[in-house]
């Protein structure tokens, strides 16, 4: 993969909440490729690319821990803001949080460590002007000076992630010790499909020798 | 993860054929009486079927038609139901005639045109019926709002158990028609086993956490706007097939029924545990992993059993293999360990582990090991929840209660003897912080205290150089440590001259201070130690130089000057070494058979 590129991302703490689980949340057991591709487009991403997951490496042990917190039961309906919106006004367009309180549980991981491999392809939005090499040049110098369009999080906002670009010709970095290195890690989304009514899709996810393999979009074990 | 292996469990119970663990579409419920009809739809007897053996009648549990999950709404369930649905008669429902209108309609629809005796008979009496019929002899007040199921006159079995009753049911799950069986639902991916099926808008309720609603609560829901997304509605945000939905709910009814033989439901603090296995080999296999897990979480009252259990932890905590210890257990048997906690008629997962039962059982010796000080403040090992209780104020004349332990402390060290990793912090600070407000350093503190920093220290993360031994150290130089084994001998020689009747101690006096800051209590306690010890060299001269030597040995351990403040890990040793003292004394007496007063230490037994 010519164009291909390896981020290492790190946190303290992450959540990358399991869809059957999204309301006293539990995390999946490690990040997903929807995730990996936020922080990407974090760094660079224009309508001219898409970026595709192809392998996650984990590199420190997956540990959990139990957060409580105060959130919002519920959220200003559409309707609401259109009325508001055509009547020109925002009176009683509100919420209130003290109001509205929902203490929700969360298991989350601790103490996260990925190498993020992927690559890009270039969509028919891309112009003339657009060509492979430029985005990828220009991902690279934002990566390796540490910009970012807005903060990259890990899962969810309140959980920054680090990142720093792994150049080519750098070795893999090791995994900590304690890092199982097979696990069958169940059925995981993949990612959202936003072309067909929002449709999540999934993969079964399986970590070999502490790195997954994600398939690529189109396959045919990425089920809709 | 955790639905995955709830529902591969409910394969395996269904293939074991289990006993309370229903088939697909089926729930075992509470029915209270039968209604018995005559061909025509006449009801000819009404009988109670409550079992009587105990003091109350008890409803039975039957195997019916899987409820439908009502909360505001009118749904009525399929051929079985509460008296307002069935017979429009209700103590408490004030819209029983509409309850049955539901119940009428449901079935006038279901068995139109059913060419089965039985269900032509149940629509012969719908038609017949008006609440006002409900009269004695047939029928009393007590039936208002119990369960009924109806049966036809001269067979034994109940008419949803009929094969007609059971086809129907199943073309009604199947066609997802409307009011009968769950709601239609599209179709999509279930993330539980990857299969395009039915997605189920509404999942089953959960019974049995401690807590929680007693109708039950969800562990896959979403009840309020904010929990949902890319304006999906219920289900459709986490697609999961009916028949999954169905499985890990019916599964973790059944493991957390309250029954007195079921060993793998307990309860720590605020959270259910429910813990089962998964064996490649035969069903007996798993059986005897759960029950030896079920052993090992709470350790038999019985002080043999708890012995023989000991020599087991011991012997794993040495690394000696499991199949050794016991043949009848296959280490590599898969366990899986849920914990489960109510939140606002939703439940939430406190912890979730996964691991083979070679490596839980190291897990909880390892446990076992790093908690163990001698003497040995217990006689049966602990259990998680009686070690919390040590962390929470002791007040006299009252029992410690678990809800005064810090919010997650339970589930964070439930999760740390599972996983092996460190215990909280809070543990440490808590403990200690107790110990000197109420002043009670009992074993179970002080080993608590131990447990955290020997894990601390075997984990990496190294607050001293020294190891924390198991039994008194007189090598030890660790300030912490030696301040509180001075601080023993101090009281003891207090207690050695005036006796065992003052009436504030120096330990109640200044246990807290001279742990927290010892330079500014150790030289008022050592200059008033010398009026005790001139009493002392008249009375009991030989003893009276013991102890002083004993005082010289551990000061001159001590660093020139006192440390102004001790860490919490060191108030942690402090403890420690205060435990090792005061019990080397007293076990010392036992032995010398000395009749001056023991100490108050005490030795926690079982609770």
């Amino acid at each position: 993969m010519a164009f291909g590129i390896r981020l290492l991302v790190w946190g303290e703490r992450a959540c990358f909440t399991r869809p059957e689980m999204k309301v006293e949340r539990v995390s999946y057991d490690v990040i997903t490729p929807s995730a990996a591709r936020g922080i990407l487009e974090a760094i660079h991403w224009k309508p001219a690319i898409r970026w595709h997951i192809d392998r996650i490496h984990v590199l420190k042990p997956i540990r959990f821990e139990s957060i409580r917190r105060n959130e919002v039961g519920g959220k200003l309906s559409p309707a609401s803001v259109a009325k508001a919106m055509k009547a020109g006004s925002t009176a009683g367009l509100a919420t209130f949080v003290d109001e509205d309180r929902q203490q929700r549980a969360a298991t989350v991981l601790r103490g996260v460590r990925y190498l993020i491999e992927a690559h890009f392809e270039l969509t028919d939005r891309a112009g003339p002007d657009n060509s492979v090499g430029k985005h990828l040049d220009i991902f690279n110098r934002r990566a390796r000076k540490g910009q970012c369009f807005h903060a990259p999080c890990l899962g969810v906002r309140e959980f920054p992630a680090s990142f720093e670009l792994l150049e080519e010709g750098v070795p893999l970095p090791e995994p900590a010790p304690g890092v199982e290195a097979n696990k069958d890690l169940g059925w995981m989304l993949h990612d959202i499909d936003f072309s067909d009514g929002m449709t999540p899709r999934f993969f079964r996810a399986r970590m070999q020798g502490g790195v997954i393999e994600v398939p690529p979009w189109q396959a045919g074990e990425v089920k809709a | 993860m955790i639905l995955q292996a709830l529902a591969r469990y409910y394969q395996r119970l269904i293939e074991r054929g289990a006993d309370d663990i229903a088939p697909y579409g089926y729930s075992p419920e509470k029915i209270s009486y039968e209604i018995v009809l005559a061909p025509d739809g006449v009801v000819l007897a009404v009988n109670d079927i409550r079992d009587t053996t105990g003091k109350k009648p008890q409803p039975r549990v039957l195997e019916v038609p899987q409820p439908e999950k009502r909360t505001v709404g009118i749904k009525s369930n399929f051929l079985w139901d509460k008296t307002s649905y069935v017979l429009g008669v209700s103590a408490t429902s004030k819209r029983a005639d509409k309850e049955h209108e539901a119940f009428k309609a449901l079935h006038e629809s279901a068995l139109a045109g059913a060419p089965d005796e039985g269900l032509k008979a149940l629509l012969a009496f719908l038609q017949r019926w008006s609440p006002e019929q409900f009269q004695v002899p047939l029928f009393s007040d007590e039936m208002l709002d119990a369960n009924l199921v109806f049966r036809l006159d001269g067979e034994h079995r109940h008419l949803h158990e009929r094969e007609a009753a059971q086809a129907l049911r199943a073309r009604l799950l199947g066609g997802g028609e409307k009011g009968a069986g769950p709601a239609a639902a599209a179709e999509g991916v279930c993330l539980v086993h990857g299969e395009s099926a039915p997605i189920a808008r509404l999942h089953p309720a959960i019974k049995g956490v401690n807590g929680a609603q007693s109708s039950g609560a969800s562990l896959v829901s979403f009840n309020l706007d904010a929990f949902t997304s890319y304006g999906k509605s219920q289900g459709d945000n986490a697609p999961v097939s009916e028949q999954a939905a169905f499985a890990y709910t019916s599964v973790l009814n059944y493991l957390l029924r309250r029954s007195g033989d079921n060993r793998q439901r307990l309860q720590v603090g605020d959270t259910t545990v429910v813990f089962w296995a998964e064996s490649a080999g035969n069903e007996a296999d798993a059986r005897a992993a759960e029950d030896f897990l079920a052993s090992l979480f709470s350790p038999p009252d019985d002080d043999s059993e708890a012995e023989r259990l000991r020599v087991v932890l011991d012997d794993l905590g040495k690394g000696r293999p499991l199949a050794e210890l016991d043949p009848d257990l296959a280490p590599g048997t898969r366990m899986y360990v849920l914990g489960l906690a109510p939140n606002a008629s939703r439940l939430s997962v406190r912890y979730w582990q996964a691991d083979t039962l070679e490596v839980f059982a190291k897990r909880l010796a390892q446990h076992a090991q790093d908690l163990r000080i001698e003497p040995l403040p217990w006689r049966v090992e602990p259990t998680v929840y009686r070690l919390l209780l040590a962390t929470v104020p002791n007040r006299e004349g009252a029992k410690p209660k678990a809800d005064d332990a810090f919010g997650n402390l339970i589930g964070e060290t439930m999760r740390a003897i599972l996983g092996g990793g460190l215990y909280p912090r809070s543990l440490l600070a808590s403990t200690v912080m107790r110990i000197r407000s109420d002043g009670n350093l009992s074993g179970m503190r002080a080993a608590i205290c131990k447990g955290v920093l020997v894990r601390e220290r075997r984990l990496g993360i190294r607050t001293s150089d020294e190891e924390i031994s198991v039994s008194l150290d007189k090598q030890s130089t660790q300030p912490g440590y030696l301040l509180g084994r001075l601080f023993a001998v101090l009281e003891y020689v207090q207690r050695s001259a005036l006796g065992g009747q003052v009436n504030a101690t120096i330990r109640d006096r200044y246990y807290g201070a001279a742990s927290a800051t010892p330079a500014a209590i150790f030289p008022v306690l050592l200059r008033n130690t010398q009026n005790h010890m001139g009493k002392l060299r008249k009375e009991r001269p030989g003893q009276a130089v013991t102890l002083e030597k004993e005082i010289r040995e551990i000061v001159a351990g001590l660093p020139d000057e006192f440390p102004r403040s001790l860490r919490i890990e060191d108030q942690g040793r402090f403890a420690i070494g205060y435990y090792h003292q005061s019990q080397a004394h007293f076990t010392k007496h036992d032995a010398a058979g000395d009749a001056a007063g023991p100490t108050k230490t005490e030795t926690e037994g079982a609770l």
